[in-house]
């Protein structure tokens, strides 16, 4: 039998073997989850080669799944990031309940992700797409916490986008006649003018869904908050790019096609760097460690989103790379924050201070994942970032530029106040015994930052299948003309021109680090909260006085104004406007049967007062 | 050969007429008798499907009166399929109510006798190829529906059973009405001979007797706006009565009215106007159903909609809309009454049966919530279960019929249907349970009903090439009137020249 | 609607008149009276009208009853010619034999009706339709 059938089954069969073990004996459940994850990862990379395809049809569809650069290397992040999230999980949820329940969605939610990347046909792409929004929805509403809305505006939304996909494909099959995914992108030149331009509209709602983008991203904060920071590593990280990977195929293959006057690349090149400004303000103005951190993945989002769209290939080179670096280190911080969330039960910056010396490793995979996050050289975030201005700048988008630089300016906002909400600060008594995560939840965080540090010296590692995944996209082979003109490159990122210049910052500043430390360690006297001068006023008991309270007043202050309407509120209100409608509507129902028989008489009455227009 | 199509009437209305006598014998005899009667009538139906398969449509001549005079019964793909589905769901219903009012004799006598009666109807309204004689088949379902209906002496069911009735009269009323105009007309009573003969009709009386027909059919179908009655029905039925309404009452009335605009008239516009009722009940079905509080009741306007999603795809037209209605049709029995059947498991003890009385139950009925979740994802069309293809058939259909408005309205109703459905999910896992609901833990023959229909939505989700063959010579053999029609008329030997 | 169709004399119009008649009292009777008996007459009144309207159809004028009896066929040999040539005075036995069949289910129906009708009265002591909307919406 072929190896893609076999990594589904073991996959699925996985899947149902989990859940069932998990009413023999847990350690029977983690065994079979591991190995389910494992097998499959190892099966995928060892025998499943690029070009490989099998097809079989279907209640009369034939349809048709296989590998091909761009989908590996989608594929890459997904069982990395997967395997990761997998390990971290078996210590993240032990003693938790519905175990069982969790491990099937997660397995299965790995393999949707799979069947998008390897599907050929439309059919199959749908089905994978909905088996995802299914399993993750299972998984968004596993904690129990605000079901009825957070995983309601979720499945919502995505049934929206899906439903979206689903016209679109049934327009293309009723077209064409066929499912395949070249056919339709072969033949889409000929299509009328009509579809044309509504294919990619529908295409695109479906991905920007997945990949919150505004102004669909309202589910995402409530989702990426209430699913366990073990899936939420792998929502954020990989299932989002799923939006991506659909965004960058209907983009090449359907927008280039587009004569420019239709808008397409300018409207969702805005709208990425739209989404990240917001994104990036509303993440500075959480106190929820997992709210920041979910608005800061839109925010991130809308950066590669801007990369797609702008589609030079420097640019798609950059979403490519910051695709798959967002999930390494988005990856490590929720992580990190279930570290947290898992020590000390809360994630609030104004509750939990301090933790450097208590969760040293924690603190080291955070620091290295918020310095990627930054773009701040060495790591890898500085390259995604430098190729993305570089490519806008190159395709004169320079008020877009602007747009993208002053995101993730304001983005050194959140992320200082990430690190020093948790690591810095006053050790507070009350997180005294507070004590290091377990290895199983370190390791994974760990490995993943230091990706970002291998990523941040040799880009090149990535950037090789990144750009064989354009080539199958159809781009002509970046590696020759693109890197010699880089300023940051010369040779395909294995040596960095600036990595002396890069080292020396570095350096220097890692000195005045620890010499500041040395300096500061003498001077330091532990004080509780209380203990603070408030200008002769006795601070109350209840009153919280730690220093994350209004972190940013002034700044949010000034922001305030964009930040007063959130786009939630409209779809709420859109939402109890149609529930009244409906509740309105269902007054027809009067319950006196006499009326029921009178409406009866009232539709006799009307087709035969029509039966002439009606029954030609 | 195993048996004659006539054996799926006579067989049950003599069971129904001997429970009661044997129930004096044996008193276990009036649970057991129903199950055996079905089983064999499934084991016949599914070998006559076979036959059909091999060698053609069945006609079989009642008393020797070949048709046109004579009643004939009709065992077509079409109709053999149905009837299969319809044996089916009773079967699998009369596993769920073995143990069902398990103390009282006399009340277990009066529920199977009614169920089989009802079941009877229906498989007779499929089969028979006489207007009339689907007339009759129409009463002896609606009158035992009635009786069902009111079956629960303590709840306002005789409120909705009397509604179900004044509005089930009209309905006969409009029948008969049709029925009169036809035989005035062209002095015939066979369906074939009527579709043979029905350009001898004048245009206008012909209009009539259509309108006649869709008026009264159309309330056995559960079109708006005659559809009044259903809600009240099916949320006071008893649960299994319910899931039987859905999975076989319904379908023998849709059934009936397609049989008759597709095989007796042959008028323009009425396809376009079975979209446009069929979306309006489908709107009109999904909006009142998000806002129910009860769960029976939601499920009943769900239940509406579906069947206005079924007249949509009827009215397509096409081949691949036929298809798609049919393929709808088994999916929805076969969701809807295991929604139905979990569903009022998890409200069993409550007498209002409030959606939030089921908050929490999860813990207490694993096995019923489960299922119920699985109905649930399935009916609103999530892939990889089998209401996915009959969605996808629908929209595919409508999509090579280029009806893009169908398709949105389609798709924004199904978002609709996705948020009260996955609601009443949430409700059941994630809630907290109420102090005063006393669970009750579903009895083993109850779960292995149930778990057969969940079987059912995975293997055709899994595997929808299980059914598609039977599917497509069914909507083939719905297209072909010269075929029905020839068929019928060449059976036996004509008495006059 | 030209009625010339039937090809009956405006006596028998009387028929059609009067079953249309009470088929109007039977649905007056069922949709804007208020007691639920008075419901159920309405609807048995609808009945009496329809199985009027499917007699007549099957009515020729003065024929005699559609019976083969020795005293009709005397010694004539039975042939197709002879049948048809019989049969033509006859009344058409088929609409017979329907309202036969409609008159039961309308008995069945209505019994069915009052026994429903008993059970409102106890549940809700009152016969007002208007009052019996415990379901609804």
């Amino acid at each position: 039998m072929n190896m893609i059938y076999i990594v589904f089954i073991v996959l699925l069969g996985g899947a149902l073997l989990t859940f069932f073990a998990n009413r023999i004996s847990g350690l029977l459940r983690d065994t079979f989850f591991l190995l389910t994850i494992l097998a499959t990862t190892v099966l995928f990379f060892t025998k499943i080669h690029i070009g490989d395809t099998v097809s079989f049809t279907l209640a009369g569809l034939n349809l048709k799944w296989g590998l091909d650069a761009f989908g590996w290397y989608f594929s890459l992040i997904v069982l990395g990031l997967g395997t990761m999230a997998a390990f971290y999980a078996l210590s993240y949820m032990k003693g938790k309940d519905r175990l069982g329940y969790f491990y099937f969605s997660f397995l299965i939610s790995i393999l949707s992700m799979l069947g998008i990347l390897m599907s050929h046909d439309l059919v199959s792409f749908f089905i994978f797409w909905e088996v995802m929004t299914w399993s993750s929805y299972l998984i968004v509403i596993y904690s129990g916490r605000n079901v009825q809305k957070n995983g309601i505006n979720y499945i919502l939304l995505s049934a929206l986008g899906a439903y979206a996909m689903l016209t679109a494909i049934v327009m293309v099959y009723a077209n064409i006649h066929t499912l395949s995914i070249s056919e339709m992108i072969n033949t889409y030149p000929q299509f009328s003018h009509v579809q044309q331009v509504w294919l990619p509209v529908l295409f695109l709602m479906a991905f920007s869904v997945k990949a919150a983008m505004m102004p669909l991203h309202v589910w995402a904060p409530g989702a990426y908050s209430d699913a366990p920071m073990a899936y939420t590593s792998v929502f954020s990280g990989a299932l989002s790019k799923m939006g991506i990977y659909g965004m960058v195929i209907v983009f090449v293959s359907m927008i280039s096609y587009l004569p420019d006057d239709t808008l397409f690349k300018e409207t969702f090149a805005w709208l990425g760097a739209i989404t990240a400004i917001l994104g990036t303000l509303w993440a500075i103005a959480q106190d929820d460690a997992r709210k920041l951190l979910a608005y800061s993945s839109i925010a991130q989002l809308g950066y590669i989103i801007t990369g797609v769209a702008v589609g030079t290939d420097l640019a798609m080179l950059s979403a490519l790379f910051l695709a798959a670096l967002h999930a390494l280190f988005k990856g490590t911080l929720f992580m990190a924050v279930g570290a947290i969330e898992r020590q000390t039960g809360t994630v609030k910056f104004t509750e939990v201070t301090g933790l450097i010396r208590k969760m040293p490793w924690t603190f080291i995979a955070s620091l290295l994942a918020i310095i990627a996050l930054a773009g701040i050289p060495p790591l890898g975030g500085f390259v995604g970032k430098w190729m993305l201005y570089e490519s806008l700048i190159n395709s004169n988008h320079y008020i877009l530029v602007i747009a993208i630089f002053f995101a993730s300016t304001a983005a050194f906002l959140y992320c200082y106040k990430f690190l020093f909400g948790f690591f810095l600060g006053q050790e507070e008594k009350e997180w005294e015994n507070v004590k290091e995560a377990p290895a199983l939840m370190v390791l994974p965080m760990l490995i993943l930052a230091a990706g970002t540090l291998v990523l941040g010296t040799f880009p090149g590692i990535l950037l090789k299948p990144a750009d064989a995944a354009m080539q199958t996209l159809g781009y002509a082979s970046t590696e020759g003309h693109l890197w010699s003109m880089s300023i940051l490159f010369n040779e395909w990122g294995d040596q960095v021109l600036l990595r002396p210049l890069v080292y020396a910052i570095a350096g220097t500043f890692l000195f005045f680090l620890i010499i500041l430390t040395v300096k500061g360690w003498k001077n330091t006297r532990y004080v509780s909260t209380k203990d603070i001068s408030s200008s002769g006023e006795v601070p109350l008991e209840y009153e919280n006085l730690t220093f994350s309270v209004n972190f940013y007043q002034p700044f949010l202050r000034a922001v305030g104004p964009v930040m007063k309407k959130r786009m939630i509120y409209y779809y709420r209100e859109f939402g109890s406007g149609m529930e009244a409608l409906f509740d309105y509507s269902r007054r027809i129902y009067n319950g006196n049967g006499q009326t029921y028989a009178i409406y009866v008489m009232i539709f006799l009455v009307i087709i035969l007062l029509f039966k002439n227009s009606i029954f030609g | 050969m195993v048996g004659t199509p006539v054996l799926f009437i006579a067989i049950p209305l003599l069971a129904a007429f001997l429970i009661p006598l044997l129930g004096f014998v044996w008193k276990e005899s009036v649970r057991i008798l129903p199950g055996l009667v079905l089983l064999y009538l499934l084991y016949l139906a599914v070998n006559l499907m076979g036959q059909v398969a091999h060698s053609g449509t069945i006609v079989e001549v009642i008393a020797g009166w070949a048709p046109p005079w004579g009643i004939n019964l009709v065992f077509s793909p079409l109709t053999g399929l149905l009837t299969t589905l319809m044996i089916l769901m009773g079967f699998i219903i009369w596993i769920y109510s073995y143990r069902f009012k398990n103390i009282d004799f006399r009340e277990a006598v009066k529920y199977f006798i009614l169920l089989l009666m009802m079941i009877t109807g229906s498989v007779g309204i499929v089969l028979t190829g006489d207007i009339f004689n689907q007339f009759v088949f129409i009463e002896i379902t609606s009158i035992s529906a009635y009786a069902l209906t009111a079956f629960y002496k303590g709840r306002d069911s005789a409120e909705a059973s009397f509604k179900y009735l004044i509005i089930g009269s009209l309905s006969s009323m409009f029948l008969l009405l049709a029925i009169v105009l036809i035989y005035s007309q062209l002095g015939t009573l066979n369906m074939a001979d009527i579709a043979d003969k029905a350009h001898l009709m004048k245009p206008g009386f012909k209009i009539l007797a259509l309108i006649f027909f869709i008026t009264g059919l159309g309330i056995e179908a559960e079109i708006f706006p005659l559809n009044g009655w259903t809600p009240d029905a099916y949320a006071q039925a008893p649960g299994p009565v319910g899931a039987a309404f859905s999975g076989i009452v319904v379908k023998a009335g849709v059934y009936a009215m397609i049989r008759v605009i597709f095989t007796l008239f042959d008028v323009s516009g009425t396809h376009q106007f079975l979209i446009i009722i069929g979306m309006i009940t489908l709107i009109i079905a999904e909006m009142a159903a998000v806002k129910q509080d009860r769960l029976k009741r939601m499920l009943a306007y769900s239940s509406i909609g579906q069947m206005g999603l079924v007249i949509v795809a009827f009215g397509i037209g096409t081949e691949e809309g036929v298809f798609a209605a049919l393929f709808l049709m088994l999916n929805h029995a076969i969701i809807k009454s295991l929604l139905f059947l979990s569903g009022s498991y998890l409200v069993y003890n409550s007498t209002e049966k409030y959606i939030h009385e089921t908050d929490g139950l999860a813990k207490h009925l694993p096995i019923t919530s489960f299922l119920f979740a699985l109905g649930a994802i399935a009916i609103v069309g999530m892939p990889p279960f089998a209401g996915f293809w009959s969605k996808w058939s629908i929209l595919s259909a409508a999509a090579h019929s280029n009806m893009i408005l169908v398709i949105v309205l389609i798709l924004s109703v199904s978002i609709i249907e996705l948020v009260y459905y996955f609601r009443v999910v949430n409700r059941i896992y994630f809630f907290p349970k109420q102090k005063e609901v006393e669970p009750k833990r579903p009895t083993i023959n109850a779960l292995i009903a149930m778990s057969i229909l969940g079987i059912l939505i995975l293997v055709i989700g899994f595997y929808p090439d299980s059914v598609t063959g039977y599917l497509h010579s069914a909507s083939q053999s719905l297209l072909e009137k010269g075929k029905y029609i020839q068929d019928v008329l060449s059976t036996g030997q004509l008495f006059i020249q | 609607m030209e009625f010339k169709l039937f090809d009956l004399s405006i006596v028998e119009y009387a028929f059609f008149i009067t079953a249309v008649l009470i088929i109007l009292i039977g649905l007056y009777g069922a949709l804007v009276k208020k007691t639920l008996i008075k419901i159920v007459i309405g609807l048995s009144v609808l009945d009496a009208g329809i199985n009027l309207l499917l007699i007549s159809v099957g009515y020729v004028k003065s024929g005699t009853a559609p019976i083969f009896s020795p005293a009709l066929i005397k010694d004539m040999p039975l042939t197709l010619e002879n049948i048809k040539k019989l049969s033509e005075g006859m009344v058409d036995p088929v609409p017979q034999a329907l309202v036969l069949t409609a008159i039961v289910i309308g008995f069945g129906v209505t019994a069915v009706a009052l026994s429903l009708v008993i059970r409102l009265y106890r549940h809700h002591h009152t016969l007002n339709i208007d009052e019996i909307k415990n379901l609804k919406w």
